[in-house]
């Protein structure tokens, strides 16, 4: 078995070695780029799902988001709260925020978007909203008569929202009256304009919860409180933890609060992913099986003559097989340094998605993946064609 | 020594049924040099594949010191041919991406044999046939008498029970032909090979000990071994 297994190395290494190289280095190629299609895909797949996240939990909510329980509006007591989360382990930030539904008022134009309440400092602990400002600050503690908004809701001279709510060109130190839910009319000057590319925020507009809690006559009372946590992907542990810590309001990771959506999102790409894998494997096994069965068919009368010499036909087979797997190893090598190639590119020369830059995320268990079933489908495809000549008679294999 | 009887081989083709050879018995013993002779198409490679287990009769009986070949499975015949027999194929049958050195040690390495002792008989054997200058050329590099000998070299290296030779001297010039023909002569009398080799050149006659001549698939004259 060992003494066959070495034969077959010997005529698969002298048939690499003294075959024709334009022939080796062509299914090498074909095998690479085989590679860098089951690999790149998934890929940028992984870097949209990746860019969500990271927008949702950078921009929209944090890790988690503790919401007032069952029945209620707000959730009472805040501070207390704030303080009681924070100590749970692993926790890096809180921020409560107030939510209301206003309608905004600028230069006889006037839209329905969200204004939110929230404590500078804390909200910086948690979001990055503040690291976005395209134009003038965000607000301090202790701001009364400032607004910040998001870039969609501020919008641009003449430039229509298309549905979302725009007042088509407010700048810094341009003022904004706000309605509230509860009839309250305030004129606000308008401290910064920021940018996150994330939809749900640019079409919004903070002000600092003492001011809007005032105009709505609330204490100490909070509609969320956004939770930080020290490391991401881990939101479901935290959320056992927050709740074993006797927490009583709802908790939901960032992923519920996206809700459907990205998940729906998710869900259509991996379809996708797995349709163009599919179609892509089976590129690979047709394409290896003709360049392994030219090759095979090419060497009928080497395959006669071996057999006829008195060479065991499954020394043959597996020479080979073996001659594919060098040739499939090598081109997953080739692969790996293109899509190395492909993804630094990238990297440095992003695709621009609607939730903000894309960069390709290669997961080792991606490349595992595609080595494993290019592996797969090359022995089947360089077994089959073997196999079948070596059945056939000595004698009209050495015919040819 | 080789004991054949009554062998029969019909090609079918389409409605056609071709007699490529109608009963031949014959017995070969050991240390004999027997010529098959014949008009092109009488059988004799028919009948050469038949007894170098490259094919199977539609009937008829082949024993080989004394085993009933066309009873073993296919793996054990081809095992058989690897320890028992040596083939000289009439178009050299070489590997194109070995070197005459690899192409002769082969089957060594099939068979499992130390390195040092199947690289030192393939050199020899080599040296015999006067190859010791071109061990490591490749099929391309060499003559085609040089690509005979390399043939010759690899069905000898293990020195086999019998050595079968389809026309081994058919693509060559008679000088290349002669040395080939004297190594045989000189294997047959030094070593007692058995050599069974198909010839259709009335000059070869006369390195016989036997000369078996078939004629459309049935023997019509055999001799007696002059030696014998
Ligand atoms: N595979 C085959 N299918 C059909 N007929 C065949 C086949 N092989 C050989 N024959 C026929 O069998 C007969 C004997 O062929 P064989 O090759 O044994 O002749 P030969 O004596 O070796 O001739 P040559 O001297 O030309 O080599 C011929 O008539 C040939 O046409
Ligand atoms: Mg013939």
């Amino acid at each position: 078995m060992l003494e066959g297994l070495r034969v077959s190395a010997f005529l698969a290494w002298k048939a690499i070695q003294r075959g024709s190289k334009g022939t080796l280095a062509l299914t090498i190629m074909i095998i690479a780029l085989i590679f860098v299609n089951l690999v790149f895909l998934p890929s940028i797949i992984s870097g949209v799902v990746e860019t969500f996240n990271t927008q949702s939990i950078d921009f929209d909510f944090g890790n988690l988001v503790v919401e007032p329980r069952e029945g209620s509006q707000y959730i009472s007591g805040a501070a207390g709260l704030q303080k009681k989360i924070e100590r749970v382990p692993g926790v890096t930030g809180t921020s409560p925020r107030i939510t209301a539904g206003v309608t905004y008022f600028y230069r006889g134009r006037n839209t329905a978007s969200t204004l939110y309440g929230i404590t500078p400092e804390d909200e910086r602990s948690v979001t990055r909203i503040a690291d976005y400002m395209t134009e003038g600050e965000f607000l301090s503690n202790g701001d009364t008569d400032a607004i910040v908004m998001g870039a969609t809701l501020a919008g641009r001279e003449g430039e229509e929202g298309g549905g979302l709510p725009t007042l088509e060109g407010v700048t810094v130190g341009d003022s904004v009256e706000v309605g509230y839910p509860n009839g309250e009319t305030r004129t606000y000057r308008v401290k910064g304009i920021f940018e996150t590319q994330s939809f749900g925020v640019d079409t919004a507009a903070f002000v600092t919860g003492q001011e809007m809690s005032d105009v709505l006559g609330l204490r100490d009372q909070a509609s969320m409180v956004l939770v930080k946590t020290e490391v991401n992907g881990r939101e479901e542990e935290y959320k056992t933890e927050l709740l074993s810590y006797g927490i009583q309001e709802n908790v939901w990771t960032f992923r519920e609060k996206a809700g459907g959506f990205v998940d729906q999102a998710i869900q259509s790409f991996n379809i996708i992913n797995t349709i163009s894998t599919l179609v892509s494997l089976i590129i690979a096994v047709v394409v290896v099986f003709i360049v392994i069965f030219i090759n095979t068919v090419n060497r009928r009368r080497q395959i006669g003559i071996l057999k006829a010499i008195g060479i065991d036909q499954q020394i043959i087979i597996n020479s080979y097989v073996l001659q594919v797997l060098f040739i499939t190893a090598v081109g997953a090598l080739v692969g790996i340094a293109l899509n190395a190639g492909v993804t630094t590119y990238l990297t440095a020369y992003p695709l621009v998605f609607p939730g903000g830059p894309v960069y390709p995320a290669v997961e080792a268990s991606a490349i595992l993946r595609s080595i494993a079933s290019l592996f797969a489908v090359s022995v089947v495809a360089g077994y089959i064609p073997a196999w079948q000549i070596v059945r056939e008679e000595i004698l009209s294999a050495i015919r040819g | 020594m080789i004991v054949a009887e009554d062998l029969t081989k019909v090609y079918t083709m389409g409605r056609v049924e071709v007699r490529a050879l109608g009963g031949v018995s014959l017995s070969v013993a050991k240390g004999e040099f027997v010529g098959i002779m014949g008009a092109s198409g009488s059988g004799k490679s028919t009948l050469l594949h038949i007894l170098g287990l490259l094919d199977r009769p539609t009937s008829g009986t082949v024993a080989i010191d004394g085993t009933n070949v066309l009873a073993l499975s296919d793996r054990r015949r081809t095992l058989f041919r690897l320890n028992r027999l040596g083939y000289v194929f009439q178009d050299y049958a070489l590997i194109g991406e070995l070197t005459a050195l690899e192409n002769v040690y082969l089957t060594s390495l099939v068979r499992g044999d130390p390195k040092e002792e199947y690289l030192k008989k393939s050199v020899e054997i080599l040296e015999r046939v006067g190859l010791g200058d071109r061990i490591d050329h490749r099929q391309s590099e060499l003559s085609g008498g040089e690509q005979q000998r390399v043939a010759i070299a690899r069905a000898l290296v293990n020195s086999p029970s019998i050595l079968l030779a389809d026309e081994p001297c058919a693509n060559l010039d008679s000088q290349t032909s002669k040395s080939i023909l004297d190594l045989f002569a000189r294997l047959n009398e030094e070593l007692d090979q058995t050599i069974v080799m198909v010839s259709h050149e009335d000059w070869h006659k006369e390195y016989f000990c036997r000369i078996v001549t078939l004629r459309d698939g049935l023997i019509e004259e055999m001799t007696e071994c002059r030696r014998a």
